[in-house]
C-alpha cells in the first residue's frame, strides 16, 4: 500500500514535470544549437521526488511492473521515467525503451491521456515534429485543460513553421499552469520574436522555479547563458554555464557552450579539452563539428579532419537507423564546403520536413554556397521574418549580400552580427570582421 | 556469358557476410566487463571491452593497439586485496571487429588479467575507472561459476523493465578455489557475438514443450542456423571453391565434400563434448580451440602443397608431352592429373578442415541437451545443424564446378584454364597459411 503511494506521488510529479517539456524545444537560436533537455519542475520537490533520484524511481517501477506486467499507469509512468533519464544521460537507448513500454501502456488503454502526450514528447526529442503534433492534438482532445499537452502542441507548431499558432499555443499554457516549462517556453517565443530582454526575465523565471533539481537547473542556466552569449556577454554567460556544471557536474551542453566561451577569449587548448570531454561523453554532430573547427583554429588540420570524418561516420549511422538528415548536418556540410550540391538538396529536404526559420536559414545558406544568390536572398528575408536578431543569419545575409556585389548592404548586415555579438561563429565571425573593413 | 553472370552472383551471394545489426546499446557506448575470479591460489580478471560503432571508428582512427589497451586496462582496474593494492598484468588478449550497423564495425577485445596469489580466504574490492563519464553497460562479477547478465557483452537483454547496468565497484570474499582459470574467446565467437547471428540455434534445446511439429519446426530451423553459420566468415569456402576449381571438381565431389563436412562437424562436436564433459578440471574448452585451428591450417597447407605438387609434375608431363615423348594414351578430354588419386585424400582433407572447428552454439546445444536430458533431440539437432553446414558448402562447391564450366564453355583460349589449377593451389596454400599464421600466436602453453 505504501509503495502505491509513493508511486502515486512520482506519478503527479511526472505528469506535471518531466514531460512537460518536450525534448526538441530548442534554446538558442542558431540553428546548430543543441536540441534541449526537458526539465522538471519545482513541484517535485513538493513532494519529494527529485531529479536525482530518477533511477530510484525507474527501479521501484520496473519491479512494480514485473509483478503486475499490465498496469497502464506504471508504463505510462515508466516511459517518462525513461525519457528524463535519456535527458540526463544523454543516452538515446532510453528513447527506445520508453517508446516501447508507453506503447504498450495505449494498447492496454488506447485514450490514456499520459500515454499519449508521453509519445508526443517522445516525438519532439526524436525529430518526428509532424507526428508530435498529431499527437498532442489527440492528448489535447482528451483533456483540453492539461497544460502539457499545450506544450508538446506548441513546440511542433513552432517547429513545423506555424508561429502564430505555436505562440498561442504556449499562451494558454502558461496561463493554465505557470511553471518552468511555460516560462522556459515563454523566454524562447520572445527571442524568437526579438524581445531579449523579456526572454530574459521569462527564462530567469524559470531558472528560479528549478532551484534544488539537478538536471533542470543545469537545463535553464545554459538557457540563460545562451541568451547572454548571443548578445556577446561573454563573462555573464560563461557564470551561468559554469553554475550548471556546478549543479551538474559533466552536464554535456554546458561543456560545449563553455568551450565557446574559452574559444572567444582565444583560449584555444582549454576550449578543445572542454569540447573533446563533452564529444567524448555523447558524440553529437554540433560537438565534433565545433571540435574539428577549434582544432582547425589551433592549426591542427590532422586533428580537424579526423573530427570531420566522423561526421561523416555519425550520418552514416543517421542514416542507418532511418533518421532523415537534419538541419545540423546539412548546415555541417555547408559550412564545410562537403559536396555542396549535395549539401543543398540536404539543405532542400530538412527545410520541407521542419520549415521553421532554421530551416529557412540554413537552405539559405546552402543556396548561397551553391552560389544562387538570388534564391538564397528570399529564404534569407523568410528566415529573418519575425524579427529574430540572430547574428549567425545576420551574417548568413551579410554573405549574400556581397555575393550579389551589394557591398554596403553586406557590411551593414556583417556589422549588424557582430555588434549583436562579436564571437557569434569559431568559423564566421572572422570573415564577418575582414568583411566589415574590406 | 549471361550464365557466367549469374554463377558469379550466386558466388558472391553466398560469400557475403550474414547481414549486420547495430549495436545494440546505442552507436556510441563503451561497454565494459571485468569477472574477477581465483583459480587454483592465483586472481585472475577477465576483461572484456565491447566498442559500438563510434567509438570503435574513433579508435581505430588512432590505430589499435590490444598490447597497449592492455596496459591501461590494467592500470586503471582497480583491485584490492585485504585494503592493499594489487598490481594487474595482461597476461593475454583476444580482439575482434564484428559487423555494425551502416557497414561500419564494432569493436570486441577480451583480456586476461594476472593477479597475485590468494592462499588464505581475503577480502576483494574491484573498481573500474576505466573510461569515466562514458556511456555503455558496466558489469563487474566476481567468480568463475558467476552469471553475467549480459553473457559477457554478448546478449544484452532487450526487456523494456531491464535498465543497462551500471556497476563500476564490487566487493566479495575469496579463497583458493578448484575452478579453472579464464580463457579467451576465440574464432567465430568473437568475431560474432551472440548478439548478431546464430544464438538462435542454441535456443531450439530449450523449447518448452517438445510436440511433434516443434521438432519438425526446430529441425528446419537448425538446418538453417547450419547454413548461416557455414555462410559466416571463415569456413573454408575459398578453399572448397578453390580446390574444386582447381581439381576439376564435379558436382559429385561437391556433394560428397558436404557429406564429409557433415560428418567431421558432427563428430568434432560430439568429441569436444566429451572432452569438456569428461576433462573440464584439465582441459577447458575455449583452450583447445587455437589447437584446432592450428591443425586445420595445416591440413589445409599439406593439401595445397600436394595439389601444387601434382601440379607440378602434370606440368612436366604437359611438356614431355609437347616434346613428342609420350606416345601412349591419346584420349582426347583426358584428364592429365589422375584425378581419382589426388582427388580423394585432398577432398577428405578439405572437408574435414571444414568441419573440423565445432561451432561453439552446437557445443552448447550437446552440453545443454545433456543437462536437460534431451540427449537424442541434442544430438538429432545437431545432425541437422551439420547437414546444414554441408549443404550451404556444397551449394559454394557447386557453385564453383558451374561457374568454371561455363567459363571453360565460354571461347576464352585454354591459357586461363590451364592456369587454373595451379592458381587454387596457391590460393589453398595462401590460405593455409594465413589460417595456421593465426592460430600460432593463440595456442597457449
Amino acid at each position: 500500500m505504501k509503495r502505491r503511494l509513493t508511486v502515486g506521488a512520482a506519478a503527479a510529479v511526472l505528469a506535471a514535470a518531466a514531460l512537460l517539456l518536450g525534448g526538441a524545444f530548442r534554446g538558442g537560436s542558431s540553428a546548430a544549437s543543441a536540441p534541449v533537455a526537458a526539465p522538471a519542475t519545482a513541484e517535485s520537490l513538493q513532494t519529494g521526488f527529485s531529479p536525482g533520484s530518477t533511477e530510484g524511481l525507474v527501479a521501484r517501477l520496473q519491479a512494480q511492473l514485473r509483478t503486475a506486467p499490465d498496469d497502464a499507469r506504471a508504463l505510462d509512468l515508466l516511459g517518462l521515467a525513461y525519457q528524463q533519464r535519456a535527458r540526463e544521460t544523454g543516452d538515446p537507448t532510453w528513447y527506445a525503451k520508453s517508446d516501447g513500454v508507453l506503447r504498450k501502456a495505449l494498447r492496454l488503454a488506447p485514450d490514456d491521456l499520459l500515454a499519449t502526450s508521453g509519445l508526443g514528447s517522445l516525438a519532439l526529442s526524436r525529430h518526428r515534429f509532424a507526428a508530435a503534433l498529431t499527437l498532442g492534438e489527440r492528448a489535447r482532445r482528451l483533456s483540453p485543460t492539461t497544460a502539457r499537452n499545450y506544450g508538446v502542441i506548441g513546440d511542433a507548431l513552432v517547429e513545423l513553421g506555424r508561429y502564430r499558432d505555436g505562440f498561442r499555443a504556449f499562451d494558454r499554457m502558461a496561463t493554465l499552469k505557470p511553471s518552468l516549462s511555460s516560462y522556459a517556453r515563454v523566454a524562447h517565443a520572445r527571442e524568437l520574436i526579438g524581445d531579449w530582454d523579456g526572454a530574459v526575465s521569462a527564462m530567469k523565471l524559470a531558472a528560479d522555479s528549478a532551484i534544488g533539481e539537478q538536471e533542470p537547473t543545469a537545463w535553464t542556466r545554459v538557457q540563460l547563458g545562451k541568451l547572454y552569449w548571443n548578445r556577446g556577454r561573454l563573462a555573464q554567460a560563461d557564470r551561468e554555464f559554469r553554475d550548471a556544471l556546478t549543479a551538474f557536474p559533466g552536464y554535456v551542453y554546458a561543456l560545449d557552450a563553455r568551450a565557446q566561451v574559452e574559444a572567444a577569449r582565444g583560449r584555444i587548448r582549454p576550449a578543445i579539452a572542454l569540447e573533446r570531454q563533452a564529444s567524448d561523453t555523447i558524440p553529437l554532430p554540433q560537438f565534433v563539428a565545433t571540435l574539428g573547427d577549434l582544432y582547425r583554429v589551433e592549426g591542427d588540420e590532422r586533428g580537424a579532419r579526423r573530427e570531420y570524418a566522423l561526421i561523416g561516420v555519425i550520418e552514416r549511422l543517421l542514416r542507418a537507423n532511418g533518421v532523415k538528415t537534419d538541419l545540423e548536418t546539412a548546415l555541417f556540410d555547408v559550412d564545410h564546403r562537403v559536396r555542396l550540391p549535395h549539401a543543398l538538396s540536404l539543405a532542400r529536404l530538412a527545410q520541407a520536413e521542419r520549415p521553421s526559420i532554421d530551416g529557412d536559414d540554413v537552405l539559405a545558406w546552402a543556396l548561397a554556397r551553391n552560389g544562387r544568390c538570388a534564391e538564397a536572398r528570399a529564404w534569407s528575408e523568410r528566415a529573418l521574418r519575425l524579427g529574430t536578431r540572430d547574428a549567425l543569419k545576420f551574417f548568413h545575409r551579410g554573405w549574400i549580400e556581397a555575393c550579389l556585389g551589394d557591398r554596403s548592404a553586406a557590411r551593414l548586415w556583417y556589422r549588424r552580427s557582430l555588434a549583436l555579438n562579436p564571437h557569434f561563429s569559431i568559423l564566421w565571425a572572422p570573415v564577418a570582421r575582414k568583411g566589415v573593413s574590406s | 556469358m549471361k550464365k557466367l553472370l549469374v554463377l558469379l552472383g550466386v558466388v558472391a551471394a553466398l560469400a557475403a557476410p550474414a547481414s549486420a545489426s547495430a549495436h545494440p546499446l546505442g552507436n556510441f557506448t563503451v561497454n565494459r566487463f571485468a569477472r574477477v575470479e581465483v583459480s587454483g591460489h592465483r586472481l585472475y580478471v577477465r576483461y572484456v571491452l565491447d566498442l559500438a560503432e563510434i567509438p570503435t571508428y574513433q579508435a581505430r582512427q588512432q590505430g589499435v593497439d590490444p598490447a597497449a589497451y592492455a596496459r591501461r586496462i590494467a592500470r586503471n582496474l582497480r583491485v584490492s586485496l585485504d585494503g592493499r593494492a594489487v598490481t594487474l598484468v595482461p597476461a593475454g588478449h583476444a580482439l575482434a571487429f564484428p559487423q555494425g550497423a551502416g557497414g561500419l564495425h564494432t569493436m570486441r577485445l577480451e583480456l586476461i588479467l594476472l593477479g597475485p596469489t590468494v592462499d588464505r580466504s581475503a577480502r576483494l574490492a574491484v573498481s573500474d575507472t576505466n573510461y569515466p563519464g562514458r556511456i555503455g553497460w558496466k558489469e563487474i562479477v566476481v567468480g568463475a561459476g558467476t552469471k553475467s547478465e549480459s553473457d559477457e557483452l554478448r546478449a544484452y537483454p532487450k526487456s523494456l523493465l531491464q535498465s543497462p547496468l551500471d556497476m563500476t565497484s564490487a566487493a566479495a570474499t575469496v579463497s583458493p578455489t578448484s575452478d579453472p582459470p579464464p580463457g579467451l574467446t576465440t574464432g567465430k565467437a568473437l568475431q560474432a557475438p551472440d548478439r548478431v547471428a546464430d544464438s538462435g540455434f542454441a535456443k531450439l534445446i530449450g523449447r518448452g514443450h517438445l510436440s511433434a511439429l516443434v521438432i519438425l519446426a526446430s529441425l528446419a530451423a537448425a538446418l538453417f542456423w547450419g547454413a548461416a553459420h557455414a555462410l559466416s566468415p571463415g569456413h573454408g569456402k575459398t578453399i572448397v571453391a578453390a580446390y574444386l576449381v582447381g581439381q576439376r571438381g564435379t558436382p559429385r565431389h561437391a556433394a560428397l565434400l558436404g557429406l564429409i563436412v557433415t560428418f567431421t562437424h558432427t563428430i568434432g562436436v560430439f568429441g569436444l563434448g566429451l572432452v569438456t564433459l569428461a576433462l573440464s578440471q584439465f582441459i577447458v574448452p575455449d583452450r583447445l580451440y587455437p589447437w584446432l585451428n592450428l591443425f586445420s591450417g595445416l591440413l589445409v597447407v599439406s593439401v595445397g602443397l600436394a595439389v601444387l605438387r601434382s601440379r607440378a609434375g602434370a606440368w612436366r608431363h604437359t611438356r614431355a608431352h609437347a616434346r613428342g615423348e609420350h606416345h601412349h594414351h591419346h584420349h582426347h578430354g583426358h584428364s592429365h592429373v589422375p584425378a581419382e588419386a589426388t582427388g580423394m585424400r585432398g577432398l577428405v582433407a578439405v572437408g574435414v578442415s571444414g568441419g573440423l572447428l565445432p561451432c561453439p552454439s552446437a557445443l552448447v546445444v550437446l552440453l545443454a541437451a545433456i543437462s536437460l536430458h534431451r540427449v537424442a533431440f541434442g544430438l538429432v539437432l545437431i545432425l541437422a545443424f551439420s547437414a546444414g553446414l554441408a549443404l550451404a558448402i556444397t551449394g559454394v562447391g557447386l557453385a564453383a564446378v558451374l561457374a568454371k564450366r561455363a567459363f571453360a564453355r565460354s571461347s576464352f583460349d585454354g591459357r586461363v584454364i590451364r592456369a587454373l589449377p595451379a592458381l587454387s593451389a596457391l590460393v589453398i596454400l595462401v590460405a593455409g597459411v594465413a589460417m595456421t599464421a593465426r592460430a600460432v600466436p593463440k595456442v597457449g602453453f
